[in-house]
């Protein structure tokens, strides 16, 4: 049981880190980007609201797991 | 128009954003409010501009509101159409605040912002800091801060009576008609707010609490609502200007996300006025801390005289000193509150466990003859799961029954699920939702008490429902799980709960499944054998079971038209064996060899006999990589209106 949740919160941390290496590979793409929506590509304006949704759901799943993991827990 | 200079990010900026971002999650989470009053001076300190500061924090922060809002919408906590309506009127107030912010940058230049977002968090954090600060004080000293009671507040009797023809909505939570003439001017506000310095939370919940007259709970969780809508309109508003910057708001979020946990699991191991006074600290500190930068703002605008380059980075230095301080001490109160709390608390348990006296080691009853099973060594402690929901009130109920004839003393369990949505609340969410729990507890505990049933109640924090219920098994030693059939968390499998699947699947001891109607009371027992050695462990259960309570049994195995003579024997001999143990224990029993399909069968079986209970095997223990539970014992859990015993091989 301990080692299904080990390899959950693996999976989902290698997929966060992942999300992160992508994110930085592209910054530079993302400053244009920015610089873009600035001179009148309004649609590129939602690019961050899909990223920042993406990061949560799949870094939040990560920490979740995480924690719990490592036995931190509310008191009883 | 000025250049957008998002910062460079080194490795070194990036762990510090990291830090940044881990402790504004702990202080969110601790405090229960959103953690950007933290989050946007310290990317202000590391040479964010402020508008870039505001916009990279809302794109953060929504997608946290949404989890937030979802999962506290489950506890129907959460008015979503007062949210949505307040949202809109509070996205006007975004768009509004976000002009502002745009045209003094543009007149002013980032300074000018700078200015702007500083002054703005100095008379807010001086207000909220103030406000919270008295109210710490007021708590230590056992003074109430306000006064409970049913009552409206008068801002909210006066709000609630007032009657504009055209203008009126209907609000459930409230269970009134409300003006959005006066809503308007609330989220108009309370985005005003959020597009200045990124934090809304300071004006919606306590507007919607003394101008509504909702409950402080109501009121943070419809905040989440409103955070998310105008979070998203805010990003969207931001991001049209280019001035969202994705590094700095995914590398905060990074880092709260593993803090927000960490801080709503130590508001649970201090007091209700620690919470307060860390919070009113923390704010103080960062209004100090922006106080200290406005000189330089002013004199980069050329307001006051230009200030000479040592007495600006004196200023500037004590502002990021007290920021860095602020969020140090934020970070070392609250890990010390944890770690202090939760030693404690794992001392008081072993102090517990110990005063409990040595537990009669499990018999395997494979290798232990028949003769040496003590059926009340084997019924001795009994733990129930209860969600509060009629699924789990039937497995309660059967538990304490059961318990009473075997003479075993029951563990009750409860638990509250907790993660990213306690981020941004009003008030401590965790404590009242551990509160409810707890009180749902002692009603169960009466109820034991009532029936002279030894019981002992267990609330649990955690994600996960069947890893808590099978770890908490194996701590207290239970001899049986009692879990009722389709739960909450029923609609992942069609008909056994998926957290009652996984724990069959998990479990050490065996698990007693009670659909919502059945009712144990020993009329008759259906025992499902097939000769393999889950069958035979099932078998001894059953005969240990049947003893205790008296009751006939049946023991039932299926052939199928395709088995061969060979199997129809093993079969007749498999049952004579089990009905000649039995009746050698003084127990009614009698042995069906039937054909056909196994499940159905069995199921059949136990109607007829008029049946109350099916004893069957499972397929031991086993995780995903293998079959949860033999396809026949489910199928027989998910068709049959009788409880089951799940027998777990050894």
């Amino acid at each position: 049981m301990q080692s299904r949740a080990l390899v959950t919160t693996l999976i989902l941390g290698a997929a966060s880190a992942g999300l992160y290496v992508l994110l930085f590979l592209f910054a530079d793409q993302f400053a244009r980007m920015a610089e873009a929506t600035r001179a009148g590509e309004k649609l590129y304006a939602l690019v961050p609201i899909v990223v920042a949704m993406v990061f949560s759901f799949v870094h939040g799943a990560f920490t979740g797991q995480f924690w719990d993991l490592l036995g931190l827990r509310a008191k009883k | 128009m000025e250049n957008l200079n998002f910062i460079d990010i080194t490795f070194t900026t990036a762990v510090i954003l990291f830090l940044v971002g881990f402790v504004g999650g702990m202080v969110s989470g601790f405090i229960g409010s959103g953690g950007a009053f933290v989050l946007t001076p310290a990317m202000m300190s590391l040479g964010v501009p402020g508008v870039v500061a505001v916009a990279s924090n809302m794109a953060h922060k929504f997608p946290k509101a949404l989890v937030g809002a979802h999962k506290r919408h489950k506890y129907g906590q959460v008015d979503i159409k007062l949210g949505v309506v307040l949202g809109i009127f509070a996205e006007a107030g975004v768009l509004f605040g976000k002009h502002v912010m745009v045209d003094i940058r543009e007149t002013f230049g980032a300074a000018g912002t700078n200015l702007y977002v500083s002054a703005v968090f100095v008379v807010v954090l001086g207000i909220v800091g103030g406000l919270v600060l008295r109210d710490a004080i007021r708590e230590k000293r056992g003074e109430a801060t306000r006064k409970v009671s049913d009552e409206l507040p008068p801002l909210a009797r006066w709000v609630r009576r007032l009657e504009i023809p055209g203008t009126m909505i209907y609000f459930k939570s409230m269970d009134a008609r409300v003006s959005f003439l006066v809503l308007a001017p609330m989220g108009f506000a309370t985005g005003l707010l959020a597009a200045t310095i990124a934090v809304g939370g300071f004006i919606g919940v306590p507007a919607m609490m003394y101008l509504l007259g909702l409950p402080a709970l109501v009121a943070s969780a419809t905040e989440l609502v409103i955070a998310f809508v105008m979070g998203l309109g805010g990003t969207f508003f931001y991001a049209l200007d280019g001035f969202v910057d994705m590094r700095l708001a995914m590398i905060i979020l990074g880092g709260s996300l593993f803090g927000i946990q960490i801080g709503a699991i130590g508001t649970t191991y201090v007091k209700d006025y620690v919470v307060k006074f860390v919070m009113a600290a923390i704010m103080l500190l960062v209004l100090v801390s922006r106080f200290f930068y406005i000189p330089g703002y002013l004199s980069e605008l050329g307001t006051i005289g230009t200030l000479d380059q040592g007495t600006r980075g004196t200023l500037d230095s004590i502002g990021l000193w007290a920021l860095a301080f602020a969020l140090i001490f934020g970070a070392v109160m609250i890990l010390q509150a944890l770690y202090k709390g939760m030693r404690e608390h794992r001392l008081a348990e072993a102090a517990a466990l110990a005063a409990a006296g040595p537990v009669v080691a499990a018999v395997s009853p494979e290798v232990a003859p028949a003769a040496q099973l003590s059926p009340v060594g084997r019924f001795e402690r009994f733990l129930v799961a209860s969600d509060g929901s009629e699924f789990s009130a039937a497995a309660v109920r059967e538990a304490l029954n059961m318990a009473g004839k075997c003479g075993a003393q029951v563990h009750v369990m409860s638990l509250v699920a907790t993660g990213v949505e306690h981020e941004g609340l009003g008030e401590s969410f965790l404590k009242q939702e551990l509160a409810k729990a707890q009180a749902h507890l002692d009603g169960i505990k009466g109820q034991a008490d009532a029936a002279g049933v030894a019981c002992e109640t267990h609330l649990v924090q955690g994600n996960h429902v069947d890893r808590e219920i099978v770890d908490l098994a194996e701590r207290v030693r239970a001899d049986v799980i009692v879990m009722g059939r389709r739960g909450r968390r029923g609609l992942a499998r069609l008909m056994l709960g998926h957290a009652t699947a996984q724990v069959i699947g998990q479990a050490h001891c065996n698990v007693l499944v009670v659909p919502r109607a059945a009712h144990v009371e020993g009329r008759h027992m259906v025992l499902a054998t097939d000769a393999s050695r889950f069958a035979e462990t099932a078998a001894v259960t059953a005969g240990a079971l049947a003893k205790v309570c008296r009751t006939p049994v049946t023991v039932a195995s299926v052939t199928t038209a395709s088995h061969s003579p060979e199997r129809r024997a093993e079969a007749q001999e498999a049952v004579a064996r089990v009905v000649a143990y039995m009746q050698a224990e003084g127990t009614t029993a009698e042995g069906r060899v039937i054909e056909g399909e196994p499940a159905d069968a069995i199921v059949g079986v136990a109607r007829e006999r008029g049946a109350d209970l099916i004893v069957t095997g499972s397929h031991g223990r086993t995780g995903l990589e293998r079959v949860l539970l033999g396809s026949t014992s489910e199928r027989i859990l998910n068709e049959t209106p009788c409880a089951v015993l799940v027998v777990k091989a050894a």
